[in-house]
């Protein structure tokens, strides 16, 4: 079976979503699954009275059945009991979309897991925040290579002045370049915007989460060209004789990935 | 002919009408083998001997320097496999390019397996090769290397020439897989000295189940596959004759219509990629803005996920392909694409659109007329997308 060859209710949930949104206020608890790295990412916002789901509504970026399943599962547990709702499983969202395509049951049928950690947050008396990421090991994985973390970035100073930078001297000599930016605080703040003049691809990773604050010296990389990665380390820089790409530590999944890049700078 | 907005050609292509009437005649009345010494042999030796010609005049190439196969996977393979198997004295080592069509690099584990050494050079943002760092990954045991003319996924077309001067007088033998290429952009083997080249027949409009490689005179290789060994012990198992008077017919027909017909492709290729940046916030081109296939646009989508773009496009009667890991039979997402540095997530929101001999200037048009709106639905879902960011 194709990866596409969906039902005719999962297709009319993909086409009519039903409860798109978030929703706010003391009686919220939100849940969230995926990762964007592995292509879905769902946010799943319950409001609660006498615990009982009285209103849920959903985010997702993905593929067409994880809007779907997102969709049926706010369709599924409306009304339902806290207790009735955690026994809603990925089968039954499943098999009330009249099925899914065998390759998707794992990766894109998630939004009961995204509703299962809402109820947890709600459980918890996380209520009425922004969704707390998922600690390692709660929630499956679904892509990536197995995590390693060593303690400092493997290879940096054997290819230090054969793609790695710890200062920028001379921006020209990144041209045309695909440069990472190590957070070091505003002066690579400084350095990534200044970069965008000279080259189309310049990213920025930082382990810390995206800031909410305007003061944040990071804030004004979202309004500039720069890709922005959060919640990510870089553990290696690779390559024979000049950087050829990194592996990036994803903090949010624990795992790796790894990313083809011409120059990383690391400031000291 | 597509009757839909068919704006996936580099998948597959209709075979042009006047190419099945060249092929019918040998299903039925000329059914011949070029084995047997009979009439009906003799009629179709000739045919082989002269589709031969015809396809090799195609690509500057002589007669004798081209065999037919099943297709551009059993070229590859004839190709590295043959090449790396008859030439071990030599050395042991190979070089293809990251950007590479993933059954290049599936080739490539496959003699890995076998005791040969695989180095991959890196490409650009736009997913060249870049010919200091392909003089870099050469050693002293390097025997071939392979880079495919163009990406058939993101347009991108390899500095060929500039390549093969890199391996001029080394004693290195080059391979291009020029599947996405040929018909769109001239080759001739004359000016640019590769060894071996794959072509396949369904890329210039001729049968599916039809390629052919091209051997340099005086390069070796070894048959992968032991049989009667018909075209010159090098691909056994009797001529199949309708596919190769195709291939042979949409060759002479595209030699003669290309050069219109890649200006046209051009114009309509320039007009989506305009509409799109133009219109669409947080839109991306994938692949080099000037070197790239004239037929190809190829976009990603900052905050939406592809396999969403295609199947909504799909509604609306618009044929396109994703690079999308969702729509993968193997969940990864496009090699090519992570290799020019795109994150997952970005290579997830890829979408590229192929024109071909029967585009019409109105398909560009309907793609700018809903597009707009599907991304506008689609990040609406979306916890990626914020705002005030995409304004």
């Amino acid at each position: 079976m194709k990866s596409t060859s969906y039902s005719e209710k999962t297709l009319d949930h993909f086409r009519n979503p039903r409860n798109v949104g978030a929703l706010d206020g003391p009686d919220v608890a939100v849940g969230k699954v995926g990762n964007p790295v592995c292509g879905d990412l769902m946010y799943m916002y319950i409001r609660v009275s006498d615990d009982r789901i009285v209103d849920i509504k959903f985010q997702t970026f993905g593929c067409g059945s994880a809007v779907a399943t997102s969709s049926m599962t706010t369709e599924l547990v409306k009304g339902m009991t806290l207790d009735e709702a955690m026994k809603v499983t990925r089968n039954d969202v499943a098999d009330a979309l009249d099925g899914l395509p065998p390759i998707k049951m794992h990766c894109s049928n998630l939004a009961a897991d995204a509703l299962h950690d809402a109820i947890k947050s709600w459980r918890a008396g996380r209520r009425g925040e922004t969704p707390e990421p998922p600690k390692a090991g709660e929630v499956r994985s679904s892509c990536g290579l197995p995590a390693a973390k060593p303690p400092a970035i493997e290879g940096a100073e054997a290819l230090l002045g054969k793609g790695v930078y710890r200062r920028v001297e001379d921006p020209k000599a990144f041209v045309d370049k695909r440069v990472l930016i190590v957070d070091r605080g505003k002066p690579s703040v400084d350095v990534a915007l200044d970069l965008t003049k000279h080259t189309g691809r310049v990213i920025f990773m930082s382990s810390t989460k995206e800031p909410s604050s305007k003061d944040d010296p990071r804030t004004p990389l979202k309004r500039s060209d720069v890709k922005v990665i959060y919640e990510a380390e870089l553990i290696a820089v690779l390559g024979e004789g000049e950087v050829e790409k990194v592996r990036v530590h994803d903090l949010n999944e624990n795992e790796d990935y790894e990313l083809y890049i011409d120059a990383v700078v690391i400031l000291e | 002919m597509p009757a839909q907005v068919y704006l996936d050609y580099q998948s597959s292509k209709p075979v042009d009408p006047r190419v099945v009437d060249a092929m019918r005649p040998w299903f039925t009345e000329r059914f011949g083998n070029p084995s047997s010494l009979h009439l009906d042999g003799d009629e179709a030796t000739d045919a082989l001997e002269r589709s031969r010609e015809r396809v090799a005049q195609f690509i500057g190439a002589n007669k004798d320097e081209l065999i037919f196969t099943s297709g551009a996977t059993e070229s590859n393979n004839l190709a590295i496999i043959g090449y790396v198997t008859r030439n071990r004295k030599r050395g042991d080592h190979i070089v293809i390019a990251e950007s590479e069509h993933i059954s290049v690099h599936n080739i490539a584990k496959a003699i890995e397996k076998q005791g040969f050494k695989v180095s991959k050079v890196g490409v650009d943002q736009y997913g060249r090769v870049s010919v200091e760092k392909l003089r870099k990954k050469i050693i002293d045991t390097t025997i071939l290397v392979s880079i495919g003319w163009a990406s058939s996924e993101i347009g991108t077309v390899q500095p060929m020439q500039e390549i093969a001067d890199v391996l001029h007088g080394k004693g290195i033998a080059l391979h291009s897989d020029a599947v996405a290429a040929e018909g769109l952009v001239p080759i001739d083997v004359r000016k640019v000295p590769v060894d071996l080249l794959t072509l396949s027949a369904n890329d210039i409009y001729g049968p599916k189940g039809l390629g052919a490689l091209y051997i340099r005179r005086n390069v070796n290789i070894a048959p992968i596959m032991p049989g009667g060994g018909q075209e010159r012990g090098l691909r056994s198992g009797s001529e199949d004759m309708p596919g190769i008077v195709g291939m042979a017919a949409a060759a002479d027909i595209m030699a003669s219509e290309m050069p219109a017909e890649v200006l046209r492709l051009a114009h309509y290729r320039d007009r989506l990629i305009e509409g799109v940046l133009g219109r669409i916030p947080k839109s991306h081109l994938n692949g080099h803005p000037r070197e790239r296939l004239p037929n190809n646009a190829h976009f990603r989508f900052d905050a939406i996920e592809g396999e969403s773009l295609l199947l909504s496009l799909k509604d609306k009667g618009i044929a396109v392909s994703t690079g999308s890991a969702c729509s993968s039979k193997t969940l990864e997402p496009s090699h090519t694409l992570i290799s020019c540095g795109l994150l997952h997530e970005e290579a997830h929101g890829s979408l590229e659109f192929t024109f071909g001999r029967w585009s019409r200037p109105s398909d560009a048009d309907r793609v700018l007329e809903v597009l707009p709106g599907i991304v506008e639905r689609l990040r609406s879902l979306s916890p990626l997308y914020e705002k005030e960011a995409m304004a």
